[in-house]
């Protein structure tokens, strides 16, 4: 189970870090606004200053309890967190092996895992599905609108 | 892994040398990607769109050509892209200049010299515009003014071929501009039709429409030589009746830019000729003359140490401009 | 009337058995990259630019604008349906398009926007007809300091709506500005917050950005609430396809006024996104349902759809008279002219003739062939919706992978729309607003831009956006545009102080 108050805190930290990275880097682009015209940093460097301070204002706002949905106190029940994993854990694992296995055999191993595994679908119907998503893919990008999708190393591999 | 596809590769070549003149050193196998370092539309895409097409229209290679836009940061995401792709003989970069320029000016994270050059294939020749109501008849006018009061120029992109020039003529003239930096040229051209900035230095592909319309007119071009008869632009002139600006009094006598092709880092000689060898046979057809005429660009074929060496020089003379205005990176 | 005249000419160029026929094959294109995320008219149109070499101008220009036509209405399919925006234009759609269509009313929703988009976009063509000359004359008129005060303006009408926390409204827009900013500087030249990432040199795709924050985040939402879109009927109607055009006239004000701030947007530089935007933020403010929007409103559709339309079709003439290119679709097109030969520009009008009328009469003959056959597709777009949701995520996956990749063929674009996709989660479930993140994503940089190049032009003074009576009109209506809601909610507080609006508040 997540409390929304540390989830609140964790969106805050994050908007947080990210706000101090902009701040840090436009500090290298220089920031100024004379008659020479406004430095490239000085706007990014404004919006990481104001990102910084909201962020601060949202994580104390969050660690009080306090906010817009301050009578919501769990965010996330542990079945909805399995759901959430269902779905998330192997859409980044499909996209983790995409660069080793290629778009299409990724694309259909994520199709017939995702339909057979949790037996949502009968293996006939997921194999059906699975082999009729990178055909598709393949007719209409590589075919039709000429737009390489990728092969992956093991294609490469094998000279194609 | 490398091994094993060359091995493949090698295979499938040697299957495929029946059907193959015997002298063919190097075929390429699999559909080629010509990645245009500039948005749909731009001078550089519509390079690479014209060279695809004539290739395919001659079938001068058995695999299709397709065109990819890479113009993110000023084009360095295509060159950024090249270098990534090292060993890799199926992707085509087309640029201009600023494979070498950009690198001095900005931190970027390529250098020319990660990639191999294939040719340079035509130039774009720069001129000075004003709007057509200005009351500056000759370049020299202008100049005269220009020493009074701080003109505003326009521009494509900040520290690029457009401000390195501008550069150049506050030297050579001895004046002082303020340079607006703007997407394109074809934003300049408007900017400039509709009174918000004095003059551009525009290629005139960028500025042709808005001269035959009436809206602004060139005072000198940046050449040696006038530029080519061609076609009369307006009811009495035409590209040969501009004057060049030394001409005019203002002692800049050559600036172009380039259209540059090539293939990324540690590809092998074989593998470059071929595409020289390519680029040549496009250059040699109607369309290609057609093309160049109708973008009024200047048909030109460098390669090998003549390209280089062109290279070079430029690199001096831009490493000149950019020091003396402090734009070297560090 | 010498534009009839010639427009009657155009007819007669347009209205013939081949030309009709290129219509049908561009739009029925045009709807299938339009409909694909990841896939634009900027696909289509170069993969059919080398075909049309061969073929008269005119020929060549109405099978590329009709595929214009059909790709700006296949992108409203995906946002209505999946909350996945192809086009940036059609971010606004999604606001009351998705929920109508998670409502079970689909049908509705696709033909409501097909409707009004008909609608926005036959205005945009008159006033292409009739103010050519004076519509060119306008666009002339903007300098920097004038697209600036465009950008503002469009903000300002947008900022403020929503029920969001306004801490929290500040930091999703400042995030979004941060993001714009990533890449290459156009004023200075220079590297902005690459982080290291030497890649992000090329900035951060909107497409990416969307694909991630509204089709990945919406699944997770919908996943973990369990979401089973409620049962369509699984029989064609038909009838509901025309009872929702037939009401469209019910919205007489919003669409005329939902057109004007459209074709105004699409001749000056604000393009149809900040158009869709601002009339979407301004419908709220004005409408009576006004407190509804967000939750599957008609008119929460019609607003930004009549808008985008009426601003795509109105940018084409800017594109034509002077050779600026309103989008990358437009871009190509003018590609294509000049290597046909033809210059973009003031002459185009008064040397080409028959092109330039030809392709005004083709841009109505086309749109009426478009706006026919998208309705024919609602129903099989609609009868997506009943494919179970078990077996439609990992497919919306896939093609939200497929299409940042193919953005710009960039494996790093694949994992920052997945990080994207964790970012709208959380947003949405700790009611962040994502919409003026989004907005600052698409227009943050061109309003900074056109910033610095008037301050250039100034020496660094802000007098100059009150330097002309143009420009100091735009900045005092944007000023006046944001300050209205907050004076609204004063006078309100005044009145009745203890009513708080307690309703549940979509936030987008």
């Amino acid at each position: 189970m997540i409390s929304r108050r540390a989830l609140e805190i964790a969106a805050a930290v994050l908007t947080g870090i990210f706000g101090v990275v902009v701040v840090v880097s436009s500090l290298d682009n220089g920031i100024g606004w004379s008659s020479a015209g406004v430095d490239a940093g000085t706007f990014p460097f404004l919006t990481g200053i104001i990102i910084v301070l909201g962020s601060l204002y949202n994580l104390g706002q969050g660690a009080l309890g306090r906010g817009t949905l301050a009578i919501v106190r769990v965010a996330v029940t542990p079945s909805e967190l399995r759901r959430l994993a269902g779905l998330f854990v192997p859409a980044a694992i499909f996209v983790a092996v995409i660069p080793m296995v290629g778009m299409y055999l990724a694309s259909a191993a994520y199709v017939f895992a995702v339909l057979a595994l949790p037996r949502r679908r009968s293996v006939l119907s997921a194999l059906v599905i699975a082999a009729a998503t990178p055909l598709a893919l393949y007719v209409v990008f590589e075919r039709m609108f000429h737009v390489s999708l990728p092969h992956g190393a093991l294609a490469a591999a094998f000279g194609f | 892994m490398k091994i094993t596809s060359k091995l493949l590769l090698s295979t499938a070549a040697f299957m495929l040398a029946g059907a193959l003149p015997a002298d063919a050193a190097w075929q390429p196998q699999k559909p080629i990607e010509f990645v245009a370092t500039a948005g749909p539309g731009g001078g550089t895409d519509n390079l690479a769109r014209a060279v695809q097409s004539i290739i395919t229209k001659y079938k001068l290679t058995d695999q299709p050509v397709v065109v990819v836009n890479k113009g993110g940061g000023s084009g360095a995401e295509g060159y950024v892209y090249g270098k990534a792709s090292a060993g890799d003989p199926y992707k085509v970069i087309f640029g201009t200049s600023n494979a070498w320029q950009q690198p001095l000016v900005s931190k970027v994270a390529f250098n020319y010299t990660d990639l191999t050059p294939i040719a340079a294939m035509a130039q774009d020749e720069f001129l000075l515009w004003v709007k057509q109501d200005a009351p500056y008849k000759t370049a020299s006018d202008f100049l005269k003014a220009a020493a009074a009061t701080e003109f505003k120029m326009g521009g494509a992109q900040s520290k690029d071929t457009d401000e390195v020039l501008t550069r150049m003529i506050e030297k050579a003239a001895k004046v002082k501009f303020t340079y607006i930096p703007f997407k394109s040229g074809a934003e300049a051209a408007v900017q400039l039709a509709g009174g918000h900035i004095d003059a551009h230095v525009n290629n005139p592909s960028e500025s042709l429409g808005q001269w035959r319309g009436s809206t602004q007119r060139p005072l000198c071009a940046f050449s040696p030589k006038r530029l080519p008869q061609g076609p009369k632009v307006t009811t009495s002139e035409g590209w040969s009746d501009v004057p060049t600006c030394v001409e005019q009094g203002l002692a800049i006598s050559q600036y172009e830019q380039p259209r540059t092709v090539w293939l990324p880092g540690k590809v092998s000689p074989e593998q470059a000729a071929y595409y020289v060898d390519l680029m040549k046979k496009v250059q040699a057809t109607p369309e290609w003359k057609e093309y160049i005429e109708k973008t009024s660009q200047v048909d030109t074929f460098l390669t090998g140490t003549a390209f280089d060496n062109f290279i070079k020089q430029d690199l001096e003379h831009v490493k000149q401009v950019a020091g003396e205005q402090g734009w070297l990176v560090k | 009337m010498e534009n009839l005249e010639s427009l009657l000419h155009g007819f007669t160029i347009a209205v013939t058995v081949p030309h009709l026929t290129l219509m049908v094959i561009g739009v029925l294109l045009g709807i299938l990259v339009g409909v694909l995320p990841g896939l634009g008219a900027p696909n289509g149109v170069s993969l059919l630019l080398p075909l049309t070499f061969g073929m008269q101008p005119v020929s060549a220009i109405i099978l590329l604008s009709s595929m214009y036509w059909g790709a700006l209405f296949g992108g409203s399919v995906t946002s209505i349906l999946f909350n996945i925006p192809g086009e940036p234009s059609s971010v606004a759609t999604t606001f009351d398009g998705y929920p109508m269509a998670r409502d079970g009313r689909p049908t509705t929703a696709l033909a409501t926007a097909f409707g009004s988009a008909a609608f926005g976009a036959l205005v945009g063509v008159i006033l292409i007809t009739f103010l050519a000359s004076w519509v060119a004359q306008v666009a002339l008129a903007f300098g920097p300091p004038e697209y600036f005060a465009v950008y503002f303006l469009a903000f300002a009408s947008f900022v403020g709506m929503g029920g969001a926390a306004p801490i929290k409204t500040v930091v999703a827009l400042a995030i979004g500005f941060a993001i714009a900013a990533i890449g290459i500087d156009t004023v200075s030249g220079s590297v902005r917050l690459t982080m290291g990432i030497d890649e992000l040199v090329k900035g951060v795709s909107f497409v990416v950005a969307v694909m991630g924050l509204f089709g990945i985040g919406e699944l997770l939402i919908a996943v973990e609430e369990e979401f089973s879109a409620r049962a369509v009927s699984s029989r064609v109607d038909w009838k509901e396809v025309f009872r929702a055009l037939g009401r469209l006239p019910h919205h007489g004000i919003a669409l005329l006024r939902s057109a004007a701030i459209g074709c105004w947007m699409g001749i000056t530089p604000g393009g149809p996104t900040a158009a869709s935007f601002m009339s979407y933020g301004i419908a709220k403010r004005f409408s009576r349902n006004g407190a509804r929007f967000g939750t599957g409103e008609a008119e929460g559709i019609v607003a930004p759809e009549t808008a985008d339309h009426a601003a795509g079709t109105s940018a084409l003439l800017p594109m034509l008279s002077l050779g600026i290119p309103g989008s990358a679709t437009a871009a190509v097109m003018m590609g294509g002219l000049m290597i046909w030969g033809l210059n973009p520009g003031p002459m185009l009008f008064v040397d080409q003739k028959d092109f330039v009328w030809g392709l005004i009469a083709s841009m109505y003959v086309g749109n009426i062939v478009a706006v026919a056959l998208v309705l024919l597709t609602v129903p099989v777009f609609a009868a997506l919706m009943r494919i179970p949701f078990a077996v439609i995520a990992p497919l919306i996956v896939i093609i939200c992978v497929v299409g940042a990749y193919s953005v710009s063929n960039s494996y790093l674009d694949v994992v920052l729309m997945l990080g994207f996709g964790v970012v709208g989660y959380l947003f949405k479930k700790l009611h962040y607003p994502l919409a003026p993140l989004v907005l600052a994503i698409v227009i943050g940089d061109k309003a900074e831009d056109a910033f610095r190049q008037a301050m250039l032009m100034s020496k660094g003074s802000l007098g100059i956006f009150f330097a002309n009576r143009l420009v100091t009109t735009l900045v005092l209506a944007g000023i006046a545009l944001l300050l209205l809601p907050l004076a609204l909610q004063i006078v309100r507080l005044l009145r009745k102080p203890d009513v708080s609006a307690q309703e549940k508040v979509r936030i987008i």
